[in-house]
Order: structure tokens, then sequence, then C-alpha cells
């Protein structure tokens, strides 16, 4: 008795795998032709390289947190023992000490042309006051604070330095005359987790490589959907039997694909290669989230594309989207020293829930449980964008 | 003294890196010609024109204009201050958001025109454009023929001695083209301007003066244009023939035109007996009917020049017969069934209750000046667009509600081309193979199939950008055939293809539909292309206004306005003049031949040879012509306008 009902089922479900199997090869002609199409535009064939190599490589060589030679001129007006011994300190790698004319206005004009970062004026009698102790000796360091970044790192390595050249000048002698046990001392003990020595390098390629995902997977399919849009090309696709989410999905698929193999190079070849960044975490999770990133980058893509009419204006849209999707990320700065009405918005930028799994994945070996809620929050959006973006290609047409 | 030249070329040559666009020219323009360029896309006529008007340098042989060899930019300083340029492209030198006025006094500043001069040839030039109620309309809304005069305008703001014009009625339709060229006429001869001017479309060419046929970078032949037809030594003959007569006479004749049982043969032959007993040795006396011997037109002896330089790459194509000829039930058999079909965008209503039917078998030919509504009733009929009212059947599926499944019943040529050209043709095949969802083997088979319909074998691994136009056009005839549809939608398939490449496009189309059954819907600006459908409707401000087959449309019209007369004459204003003053108050000039529309053609010939005599104008030479399809377009569109005037000025009373 169950054999007739089996039949038809079974002829069913042959209908459904073949109509599958068209959908897919109609999906397949659209993603071969973008390939197609982005190998034979060398200028966006020669950015998307650009990005994914040189760029990384770049910015492993960009200045950030570490104070490096910084031009520092010092005026020493007490000639003293002393005042030789503290300029001794301040020097390479972090300062590059030059002699200054005692002069106001020669003073104003190095800090006006930016020939020196900061000026320290020793005054006279600096030594005298210092030995006396009897109240603390006075130093002036003037800083161009234009750059409050490089300002910010001035003022703390030459307090360091200076801090601690001052508790060598604390001579044992008058230490032990005011407490047998010697001064009330604090040990702090760091102990750095994921990059043990601080190396820049770690953060700012990937940060870099972040910001470049985001870039690529807008621009890509946002430019490829365009391009057809000025050309003409659309109309021809729109007569087809291709639904627009075939046509979306072509696209998607396509650069998404692009996306991976540039992240894949970036990370396998120029940072974990050439600039040993490490690759803690599993590489198919990685890659798995990469994929998805650039799946909600690419819904936003298309969202844009729709509002573009040439390839220009494209540009300037997708420019627009990923400056506030970068500076909302928290890639480049810290999120709970936003205000509060920003860190409400933040949660609408992708790129912020990409940045913890990301970082989660390759610095700290994070396993899949571990991203699970960013992962989960980031499909979320990604899936508004798409719905959202296909709606729009749909409708602009009537 | 011999009449002076205004431009001079000699072994004239102009590469672009690898590329030769134009080799070896020698033509000379002189003071007052109207001369033309003639060639299709492609064929090195805007670098010539661009050369001329100073603007682009070459490589080899000399060029002069108002006698100053233009070798340096230096030199070409104050050659430009005398000519006028109107690049190429539908109001691309114009500024879209900027009134029409606006416009005009830019140009007159760039310029340098005086205020007071400026003023009164700018009133003069709005009046004669007829332009004038539009001063104050953004050039954007302003339809093609009138971007067109505004263009012209603009190009004669400064009192010019030589204008140059690439291409000025390219994409315009017949009856804005027939008012640019009176425009551009009474201008030559009012201001004694000399005028180069470009176009693809060559039933235009009994328009200049002289003009030169050019193909590839080449001229192929230049003079006047009836001479042209002469100096070919050949003859056209005319005959209505059976079906095994035509296929003997396709075997013998290498340039046959066939529709229905009619034939035109193009024979290499001197004389009109001769020609003729020519033809009658093919065929059996007995089966020709109503013959007759022509010289050949224009077109007819490019085609020739054409052929003897690459003869047709691809026999007659015939269809493998992978279509099954099973009928689609519905509909009465009709392909397409559109009923009272309206679009409006906004507060415009571009389609107005179309109405019309297409059979399987049939190519039905839709035509209409530009912003008729053509491509919007295309449109909707894809399904590209909704409509906001009304029926569109194809194939026996409503588009509104059929989705995806009836698409694969329609093929779609869109006006541009909409091939990707970064994609070598074997690509763009195989893009559209796979869009249709072929399978592979069959996929596969369909392309050995449209590279043979499209003669493009050897070609698979060409970047489609780099094809000629009639190819292009070819293949992406072939795309849209990938999956065989029943019903074929092309929007001015032709624009910019050279006549060989028309009639080798045609040929597909014709065995497409009679052997196959396939309905095609195409539109044209070509009125050549319009005789030759089985069927026209007549589109006017997005309304049918006739409908029926082109020989029922000529018929229609002669039996309203009567036999079309044309007079030929070396002194055609003198003619026009004489013949006005006589009471033919319709005569119209077209090039150097005035056409006469009366319904006593015997009278009326007696009352023009007086006239002629009178005027000392007995050279003239007088013809009974038959009429053509651009006579009924335009003299029907013209009339609808002139009603649509009257009805639009009587509602607002």
């Amino acid at each position: 008795m169950l054999r007739p009902s089996f039949k038809p089922t079974m002829r069913k479900l042959a209908l459904v795998a073949a109509a599958y199997r068209r959908w897919g090869r109609q999906v397949m002609a659209i993603i071969v032709k973008e390939w197609r199409q982005l190998l034979r535009d060398r200028a966006l064939l020669s950015f998307v390289i650009f990005i994914f190599s040189l760029d990384i490589l770049l910015a492993a060589g960009a200045p950030g947190f570490d104070l490096h030679m910084a031009r520092l001129g010092v005026i020493d007006r007490d000639h003293s023992l002393a005042a030789r011994d503290l300029i001794y300190r301040l020097r390479a790698p972090y300062f590059d000490v030059r002699a200054v004319v005692d002069d106001a206005l020669v003073l104003e004009r190095l800090l006006e042309r930016g020939q020196l970062r900061a000026v320290l004026i020793i005054p006279h009698g600096f030594e005298r006051t210092l030995v006396q102790a009897r109240q603390p000796a006075d130093l002036q360091l003037v800083i161009d604070a234009s750059n409050s970044n490089l300002a910010y790192l001035v003022t703390s390595y030459s307090e360091r330095i200076i801090g601690q050249w001052t508790a060598t000048r604390q001579s044992p002698v008058a230490v032990a005359t005011l407490r047998p046990g010697g001064l009330p001392q604090v040990r702090l003990q760091i102990h750095t987790r994921f990059n043990a020595d601080l190396r820049e390098l770690w953060f700012s390629t990937i940060s870099e490589l972040l910001t470049m995902i985001t870039v690529a997977s807008i621009l890509l399919p946002a430019a490829a959907l365009t391009r057809e849009k000025e050309r003409g090309t659309i109309e021809q696709l729109l007569v087809s039997p291709l639904t627009p989410l075939q046509i979306v999905s072509g696209k998607i698929i396509a650069m998404v694909v692009v996306t991976l193999l540039g992240s894949a190079v970036a990370i396998g070849v120029v940072m974990h290669g050439l600039l040993d960044v490490p690759f803690r975490g599993q590489v198919v999770l990685f890659f798995a989230m990469v994929a998805l990133y650039a799946m909600t980058c690419a819904g936003l893509g298309i969202l844009a594309a729709t509002f573009a009419r040439n390839s220009g204006q494209v540009g300037l849209i997708v420019l627009l989207l990923v400056m506030p999707i970068i500076l909302l990320s928290g890639t480049w700065n810290y999120i709970e020293s936003m205000p509060n009405w920003l860190q409400v918005l933040i949660e609408l930028s992708p790129l912020h829930h990409f940045v913890p799994i990301t970082y989660g994945i390759l610095l700290k070996g994070a396993d899949a449980a571990a991203i699970a809620l960013p992962a989960v929050k980031m499909t979320l959006l990604g899936a508004g964008f798409l719905v959202l973006g296909v709606a729009r290609f749909k409708r602009q047409f009537r | 003294m011999e009449n002076p030249a205004l431009i001079e070329l000699s072994g004239f040559s102009k590469r672009y890196g690898k590329t030769v666009a134009v080799h070896d020219i020698t033509l000379r323009v002189e003071r007052g010609q109207l001369f033309g360029l003639i060639g299709a896309d492609g064929a090195g006529k805007s670098s010539l024109m661009k050369a001329v008007a100073g603007v682009l340098a070459f490589e080899e042989g000399s060029l002069r204009v108002f006698g100053t060899e233009l070798n340096s930019e230096r030199a070409a300083e104050p050659v430009k201050a005398r000519l006028g340029f109107m690049p190429q492209g539908l109001g691309l030198n114009l500024y879209p958001d900027l009134t029409v006025e606006e416009n005009i006094n830019f140009f007159a500043r760039l310029r340098l025109v005086a205020p007071a001069a400026l003023r009164t040839r700018k009133e003069a030039l709005l009046a004669m454009t007829r332009l004038t109620p539009f001063r104050d309309r953004a050039m954007k809304y302003l339809s093609g023929g009138m971007k067109q005069k505004l263009g012209l305008i603009c190009t004669l703001i400064h009192t010019p001695e030589l204008i140059v014009l690439d291409e000025p009625t390219t994409g315009v339709d017949p009856v804005s083209r027939r008012d640019f060229w009176l425009i551009l006429t009474q201008l030559i001869q009012q201001e004694g301007l000399t005028a180069l001017v470009s176009t693809a479309y060559l039933d235009e060419a009994s328009r200049f003066d002289a003009l030169a046929l050019m193909h590839n970078g080449r001229v192929l032949a230049q003079g006047e244009p009836d001479s042209l037809s002469q100096r070919a030594g050949a003859r056209i003959v005319r005959l209505h023939a059976d079906r095994s007569a035509l296929t003997a006479l396709a075997t013998h004749f290498a340039q046959l035109e066939t529709h229905d049982d009619e034939a035109r043969v193009y024979v290499e032959c001197d004389d009109d007996l001769q020609a003729q007993q020519q033809v009658l040795e093919v065929i059996a006396p007995s089966s020709a009917q109503s013959l007759s011997v022509h010289l050949p037109e224009l077109e007819d002896v490019f085609v020739a020049l054409l052929r003897s330089l690459e003869p047709l790459s691809a026999s007659t194509p015939h269809w493998t017969g992978i279509v099954e000829h099973a009928p689609v039930s519905g509909d009465n058999g009709h392909a397409i069934y559109a009923a009272k079909l309206t679009r409006d965008f906004g507060d415009f209503r571009a389609v107005d209750e179309a109405s019309f039917t297409v059979n399987y078998g049939e190519i039905f030919g839709l035509l209409g000046a530009n912003g008729a509504g053509k491509t919007t009733v295309i449109k909707m009929l894809t399904g590209i667009v909704p409509p906001s009212a009304g029926i569109g059947r194809v194939a026996g599926a409503d588009m509104r509600h059929a989705g995806q499944a009836i698409k694969e019943r329609v093929g779609y040529m869109s006006q541009a081309f909409s091939l990707y050209t970064d994609l070598t043709v074997k690509e763009n095949l195989l893009l559209f193979a796979g869009v249709y969802g072929l399978e592979p083997p069959l996929a596969e088979e369909r392309m050995r199939w449209v590279i043979k319909l499209g003669g493009l074998q050897g070609l698979e691994r060409t970047a489609t950008g780099s094809l000629p136009m009639g190819l292009r056009q070819r293949l992406a005839l072939g795309c849209a055939l990938i999956h065989q549809p029943r019903v074929l939608f092309l929007d001015e398939p032709t624009s910019g293809v050279d006549p060989m490449g028309r009639r080798h496009f045609w040929d597909i189309l014709r065995t497409l539909a009679h052997d196959d059954g396939v309905a095609i819907l195409l539109t044209t600006h070509y009125m050549r292309e319009a005789d030759q459908c089985d069927h026209l409707a007549l589109m006017f401000d997005g309304r049918v206004v006739a409908d029926a087959t082109p020989a029922q449309m000529k018929a229609d019209f002669s039996a309203e306005h009567g036999q079309l007369l044309e007079v030929r004459s070396t002194n055609p204003q003198q003619v026009l003049s004489a013949l006005q003053a006589a009471g033919f108050a319709q005569a119209i000039q077209h090039g150097h031949h005035i056409h006469v529309m009366t319904h006593e053609p015997d009278t009326a010939v007696l009352r023009i040879r007086a006239a002629l005599a009178a005027h000392g104008l007995a050279d003239a030479q007088l013809v009974a012509q038959a009429l053509t399809m651009e006579d009924v377009f335009v003299q029907r569109v013209l009339a609808l306008e002139s009603s649509h005037r009257h009805a639009r000025a009587r509602s607002r009373v």
C-alpha cells in the first residue's frame, strides 16, 4: 500500500531537484561572467590586488603608538652635571635630541615649521635646587600639540623617563635617614596576553585588513551592479527568466569569493608569512566568518548601487558608507569613550560585530562558541541589508 | 574661375594606437557646398570631422581649411574662430539643466559675440527653428529633434562660415529629421554657409550637393549623389515572380532583395534593355510580372561597393528546425495581443490605450516619432515595466501574472547595444545560455547554431567591443535567440549598422519569421526597413493611429493625397519657387528633387511643365515616383501634429 504514494513523491523530489539545479546553473552563469569581467577590468583588478597585499605591508610600517626618534630641542641654561645626565637619558630610539640656541624667536620658528616636536628647557640653578631638595626642581617642556596623539606620546615618554631618573637621584643616604626600611614602594607586575611583546604591527595590520575587507566587499558588488545599469545590460537580464534575487546573488557570491581569496593572500602570505602575525584559531571558522561578513557588506553594496546612476556616484556613496562603518566599529578607537548616543548606532556597523570575531580567532584562538553572539548579530544585520537591497533593486525598474 | 576649396584633404590618415581610423583620404569641399560623409559606425567619419574642426591631431597627409594648413595647434586657432562644430550624440554638447536661452547665451559668450548682435541673431535663429516658445524650457525636457535644433543654433550663434555637424540626425525620427534638413538647407542658402555633415542614413544622401561614401576608414566613392548612381554602371530590375523563379534569381545575382513575391535585382549592366535581358535569361519571361528597370539608388551602389570589398561572410541562414511548430493555445493563435495597453509615468501618459495583435510568422513594425511610446510598449510586453491599465498578452499569457516562465518564450534586444563588450563572443553566448538555464550539451548545440546563423564563425574568441556594429547586432540577436523564443522583440536593432549588415540582419529576421513561425515585433527609424515589415502600426503621442500592411498604408495615403511627382533639377531652389508660384503650395524640396503630391497627375504634369518653361527651367526632368514609406510616415505625422495642435488650441478656449 505504501508503494503508489511513494513513487509520485520521488518524481516530485526529482522535479524539485532539477529546478534547484537549474536555479544554480543560472546563478553560476552570472558568477562566471562577473569573474571574467573583473579579470578584464585592469583598474579594479589592480585596486583589489593592492588592498590585499601592498596596502597591508604599508600598514605594518605605519607609525602608531610607539614613540620613535621624536625631534627634541634642548635649551640648557644650567650647564650642570645633573642637566647633562638628564639630557643623556632622553635619547634614541625615543628621542632625537638637538641643541637649540637660547632664543625665544628661534624656538618659536622651529616649532612652527615642525622641525622640532618639543623643546625641553632646563632653567638656571636646576641642579642646586635638586640637590638641596627643599622644593621641586622645575623643568619646562614645550610640546607641539597639533598632532595630539604624538603630543600625548611625547608627554608620557618624557614623564616616565624623567620620573625614573629622579628615582636614581634620590641618594641612598638621604633615603636611609628618613626611614631604615626604605621608602614604601609598589611594584606592578604587567602580564600581557595575546600579544606578549605588545607588537603594534599585529594590531595595525589586522585593523587595516578589516578596513580593506569592508571596502572590497561593499565596493565590488556595488560597482558590478552599477556598471550594468550604466551600460544598459541590466535590461537584457531583466527580460530573461532570472529573478532579481538570482541576479543579486550571482554578483554577491562572485565578489565574496574574490574577497575571500584576497583575505587568504593577505593573511597567509603577507601577514602570517612575511610579518609573523599569529593565526591561533581555526582556519575554516575564520574564513567562514569572513564570508559571512563579506555577504553582510555586499548587501549594503547592493543597496548603495540602487541609489547610484553611474560608477562615479557609486564610488561616492560607498565612501560615505565605509567611513562611518570604520569610525563606529571600534577598530581604531575605544567604543567606551564614545558618547552614549553613538554607542547605540555602533550596533548598525557590521564591522563592530566583526572586530571581536577577527581578533578573537586570530590572536586569542577563540572557538565558535566564543564568537557566537557577534556572529548572530552580524548575520541578522546582513539579512536586513540584503532584503532591503533586493527589494529596492526590484522596485527601481518599476 | 574654379570655386575655391574650403576644405582640402590629401593622403590624410589618422591612427589610434595600432588601429587605423582613417586611411589615405583625399577630399575637397567647395565654398557654399553641403557636403555629406556617409557611413556606418566606425567608418571614420568622426575622426575626419574632428580633424577638420581642429580638435584632433593626425599622422599623415595634409589638411587645409580656409587655405590654412592645419599642422599645429597654433595654426588651428584662427581657423576655429571661423567654424562651428557640433559633436556626435543627442545634445551631448549642451547643458541639460540650463534653459534653451541660457544654452545659447553661454555659447555666445564663449565665442565673444557682442550683446547687440547676439540679441538679433538669437531671435532670428529661434524663430527659424520654431524654438521661440520653448526658450525658457530646460534643455533636458526637449525632444530629440528639438535638442538637435538647439545644438545647431549654438553652433551657428557666432556666424561661422563653415559648420561641421557630426551625425546630427542619428536617433532622430524621420519627421524631426526632415525638419532639421529643411532648416539646415535654408540656413546654408541664406548665409552662404558651407557645411560638412555626416550621417548613417543613406536615404538622406540625396540632400547633399556632394558626398563621400565611407567604410572602414576609406572613401569608397565620392561625387554628386545622382552622378554616383549613374556612374555605378548598373540597373535595378524590379519584378514580381513565383518562389522558384526568385530562388533561381538568387543563385545568379549576388545582390537581390525579395519581399513576398517581389524582387529587386541589382544587374551590373549600363543599359536598360540589356539589364532586363540578363534577368529574363535566368527566369522564363512568362513567370515575371510587372517588370521595370530603374537607376540604382545610392544604397544599392553602396552595397555593391561593399560587396566587392568583402563578400558576405555567411550564406543565407537556415533555421535548423529546432523550434517546434506547435501553436500556442489561447488568443486565437495571436503571438502578441495588446488591448488598451496604457502606461503613466507620473502625470505623463507615455502609452495611451494601445491595441494591436501580432501573429506567429509575422514581422510587425512599430513606427513613430521619438517619444511616441514605442519603447514603453515593448518594455510593457517584455515585463520590464508593468502596465498602468489594459491587457498585454504574449505567447498566450498575461505578462503581469505569468511570472518567469513566460520569459522563456520571449527574446528581447534593447535599443542600446546590450551585450558585455569586455567579454568575447563565446563568453556572451555562454552567459545567456546559462541565464536561460540550458543544460551544457544543449547550450553547446545552440551556440554552434547561433554562430552559424549570425555568420560569426572564427570570431568566438574576439572581444565583443572590437567587433563592427553589424556583427555586434547579429550577436545580440543570437543571444536573444539562444533559448529559441516564440516571440522576439527588437528595439531599433539596426541603428548604426552599414547597409550590407542591415540586409544580412533582415535575411535572418525573414527566415525566423517566415520559415519558422517566430513572431517579431520591432521598431525602426529606417523607412526602407518599415517597407519590409509584414504589418505596421504607427504610434503618435502614445496612441496607435494606423494599423495596416505597408502596401495598404501607401494605398490609403495615395487615395487621400494622390500621386507623387518628382522634379529633378540642378536648380532646385528656382524650381521650388516656380512651382509654388504656379499654385503647388505643397511642393517640398528633397535635396536636388522637388516632390509634389497630386490627384490629377496628367493635368499636373502639364501645369508643371508650363510653369518650368515659363521660368526658363525646361531642362528639369519630371518623373512619376512610387510613394516611399517615408513620405507616408512624415505626411501622416505632420497631419496628426497639426490636428493635435488645433485640438489643444480649441480645448484651451
